[in-house]
């Protein structure tokens, strides 16, 4: 009977032994979840989506993440929010379940999302949404972001306008987008009131917004702030332009949208002089980063076809902007799990705040303990269409600086 | 590593630039100054891999410091922040990373962007657009920040008498060389390192010839920074007198020189006052002043041709001064400006202050090391089961 008892003991350390060899040699997996609105912007999902692909793709075909003595291969599960907070709610139950270290979104959700990821250590990196109060070191310390904040952008816009003694009307549709963006305006702008015209809130679906700028017009503006999805900002330059008013139109990254100029394609003048803001896609070091991202970006997945002409015949693409942050947010994940040294969610959790990393444009992207914010408001430009394209402005200090992104095959 | 790197730069020197036309055994030996600093710190820095620097060449950056040291009854520090104001000039990105042992960090007064934190790391990042003014209000932790503060503060209060001692504690040892100089020429560097020191500079790099061989002098050289001390001791009554310092009332005012051929030491004692006072130093590190005066001329060119001063007084007077004035210039910036050739201003100020109450918050190490010992504890009963399990199975 001893004899039996030692030989079971004997067999069970055997099998102990086998097992561990065997997670040793075989890689292990990254899960990083993409929880993205597929079917309710598709453009925005797909961008993220392929950021974070792409960037996962280099890294498993250079032969992953050494950690320790094992390594890892990262594994990118998609899953469609529909922009609903509800299915983001599902989704990252989901991604847990899986095994997610993290999630990269669009941002859907988020105020119901971090809680769950909370408790198991998951980070959360928004990389579209720029809404103030989504990201919150203090208050929400698993939640990230690598795109421009509303916040940011608002007083950019406030210290690029004011000196040009215009007065501003400022719109916000009746979307969430739209009215976090006219809060954070009307604050940037709240220590000039002079340089307001009026407030105008636009309602997001309406198409024909003759009235409201009539209404603008006549009150002395001189310049109009639009902060609202693409089909508002379409609207406005339809009406101003259909009238006959040349007013000057400025508005967040969204104003860089495809749809903008599909919808204004019988009528190129009116997207001209169209001036928006975002984040720079090239650094003080110069274009090649950026186009080295774009290169692998469009090899992997084709050029982004804006869908409309320039004066020359030439079809224009879209560089990809917002790719470049899903990405970045993949490469600083993997140098906190190399500072951690450990794939186990909390411990990277920890060291997403201690590592930095170069991003596909060229800058610095990071986290520390007292912001998640990986786009400085520093980094906001602006950019004016000419042609159904856009180059940096030359009157702003930053924006001066910045070589224009070729969107046309003659560049 | 300093001190060998000083010596090492004069030996370099003295082997690199023996002039052709002169004697071979006439040596061109680098005397101290504007560096090597004769510690690594201050400014100070953080354990681990050095910041990367990234500030362009087309910005500089020009630091003002406001270093605040609550001090207790006795004097011990008890706090310990900095109000770090770096105002960078030119147009370009920055990354700055500044390393000092820091508990927290947020944007001071007038700064046009927010730090963040990192473990023992201050950053700053973004664009200059031609003058960006960066203000840090960053705590300290008083346990490894606080040596390298430039005085030490000793108050006692026995009955009715209490007094204060104010230490300058910038002093160190330093290896200084010796060696055949020239008086005429070691004269004029006198003069213009007075000038340089009179006018607030930072010292320019110099040579100073020496016949034969540089050997390192027996003397055994010790460098304090000269330091600006003035301040204040506002008691709860009007004392009844006091020594060392002056009475306006209720407060007993005091100022002094620690160095520059000054003592070290400041010591003020008052009888009376009815308490314990509240205390105000400002210390700032300075220029020097006596060090440098020429004996009974008006330069040192003109006191070597009214009398024989030997050239070996005169080396030994260049090498101590410059070295003092170097020990000043490292104590300008107590945290680091990411522009080596930018100006620091710092001034160093102590104030009494309560008592920090402790924390009752647990620490994160004490709270794993409670879970490690559960775990053990745990993975111990599950084996010592186990083995009962199969000693019954096996005798059953």
């Amino acid at each position: 009977m001893r004899r039996l008892a030692f030989l079971l003991a004997g067999l069970a350390l055997i099998a102990a032994g086998c097992g561990k060899s065997s997670d040793a040699d075989s890689p292990g997996r990254i899960v990083i979840a993409v929880d993205v609105p597929v079917t309710g912007s598709p453009y925005v999902a797909q961008t993220i989506k392929q950021g974070v692909e792409l960037a996962a793709g280099n890294l498993n075909g250079s032969g992953g993440i050494r950690v320790g003595s094992r390594s890892y291969k990262l594994d990118v599960k998609l899953y469609d929010n529909h922009l609903s907070a509800r299915r983001a709610v599902e989704n990252t139950r989901r991604a847990l379940d899986a095994g997610a270290v993290a999630v990269v979104t669009d941002g859907t959700g988020i105020d119901a999302t971090w809680q769950i990821a909370r408790p198991d250590g998951v980070a959360i990196c928004i990389a579209y949404d720029g809404g103030t109060g989504l990201v919150d070191a203090a208050k929400r310390p698993n939640v990230f972001r690598i795109a421009p904040t509303n916040r940011g952008i608002a007083f950019r816009f406030a210290e690029y306008l004011i000196p040009k003694k215009l007065k501003v009307a400022l719109f916000g549709d009746d979307s969430a987008y739209g009215r976090q963006g006219a809060a954070d305006v009307a604050r940037a702008f709240s220590g000039n009131p002079e340089a307001v015209a009026l407030k105008l809130t636009l309602p997001a679906g309406e198409t024909d917004l003759s009235p409201q700028i009539l209404r603008v017009r006549r009150s002395g503006a001189t310049a109009l702030l639009v902060w609202a999805q693409p089909p508002a900002i379409a609207a406005v330059l339809s009406a101003a332009r259909s009238i006959g008013w040349n007013v000057p139109v400025y508005a967040p990254p969204t104003g860089a949208d495809p749809f903008i100029r599909q919808q204004l394609a019988d009528h190129p003048s009116w997207v001209d002089g169209l001036t928006f803001a975002s984040g720079r896609m090239t650094a003080e070091v110069g274009t090649a980063p950026f186009l080295n991202f774009q290169s692998q970006y469009e090899s992997t997945y084709g050029v982004d076809r804006v869908g409309v002409r320039n004066a020359a015949g030439e079809p224009v693409s879209q560089p990809p902007e917002f790719a470049t942050y899903s990405y970045d947010f993949v490469h600083v994940l993997v140098a906190a799990v190399s500072r951690a040294a450990s794939v186990e969610p909390d411990k990277v959790l920890a060291a997403l705040n201690e590592v930095t990393t170069e991003g596909a444009n060229g800058d610095e992207r990071g986290f520390n303990e007292h912001s998640h914010e990986g786009v400085v408001d520093d980094d906001v430009y602006f950019a004016r269409f000419e042609d159904m394209v856009y180059t940096p402005v030359a009157d702003d200090a930053l924006s001066a600086t910045l070589p224009p992104i070729p969107q046309t095959a003659s560049g | 590593m300093s001190l060998r790197r000083s010596v090492g730069l004069a030996g370099a020197a003295a082997a690199l630039a023996v002039p052709g036309s002169a004697s071979a055994s006439l040596q061109q030996v680098l005397l101290p100054g504007p560096t090597p600093y004769p510690t690594q710190s201050p400014p100070l820095v953080a354990g681990g891999a050095p910041p990367p620097v990234s500030l362009p060449f087309a910005v500089r950056g020009r630091a003002v410091e406001r270093v605040l040291a609550g001090v207790g009854p006795d004097g011990e520090l008890l706090s310990l922040r900095v109000l770090h104001r770096l105002v960078l000039t030119g147009k370009g990105d920055y990354l700055i990373v500044i390393g000092a042992p820091v508990e927290d960090v947020r944007a001071g007064a007038g700064s046009d962007s927010q730090p963040g934190l990192r473990t023992d790391q201050i950053l700053w990042s973004g664009f200059s657009p031609g003058k960006k003014v960066l203000a840090a209000d960053a705590e300290l932790r008083t346990s490894e920040a606080g040596r390298f503060l430039p005085l030490r503060l000793r108050a006692v209060r026995e009955g009715d008498s209490y007094s204060l001692t104010i230490t300058n504690a910038t002093t160190v040892p330093q290896i200084a060389y010796a060696g055949k100089g020239f008086r005429r020429q070691l004269a004029g560097l006198l003069d213009q390192t007075r000038r340089e020191s009179l006018a607030g500079e930072r010292l320019s790099t110099v040579y100073a010839t020496v016949d034969g061989l540089v050997r390192v002098r027996k003397d055994a050289a010790r460098t304090s920074a000269p330091l600006r001390v003035e301040g204040s001791l506002r008691f709860p009554a009007a004392p009844e007198s006091a020594r060392g310092g002056t009475v306006r009332g209720k407060r007993i005012t005091f100022s002094a020189v620690l160095g520059d051929d000054s003592p070290l030491s400041l010591r003020v004692d008052v009888r009376g006052g009815g308490g314990a006072p509240r205390l105000h130093v400002v210390a700032r590190p300075t220029n020097l002043v006596r060090a440098l005066v020429p004996p009974g001329a008006p330069s040192w060119a003109a006191a070597v041709r009214r009398r024989a001063i030997p050239a070996d007084v005169l080396l030994s007077r260049l090498i101590d001064t410059r070295m003092q004035l170097v020990r000043s210039d490292q104590y300008q910036a107590f945290l680091s400006n990411p522009d080596p050739q930018g100006t620091n201003r710092t001034v160093y100020v102590y104030e009494s202050t309560a008592t920090p109450r402790p924390k009752a918050v647990a620490t994160p190490e004490q709270d794993s090391g409670r879970g490690g010992l559960v775990l053990v504890l745990a993975i111990a009963g599950s084996v010592l089961c186990a083995g009962a399990v199969l000693v019954l199975w096996a005798h059953s």
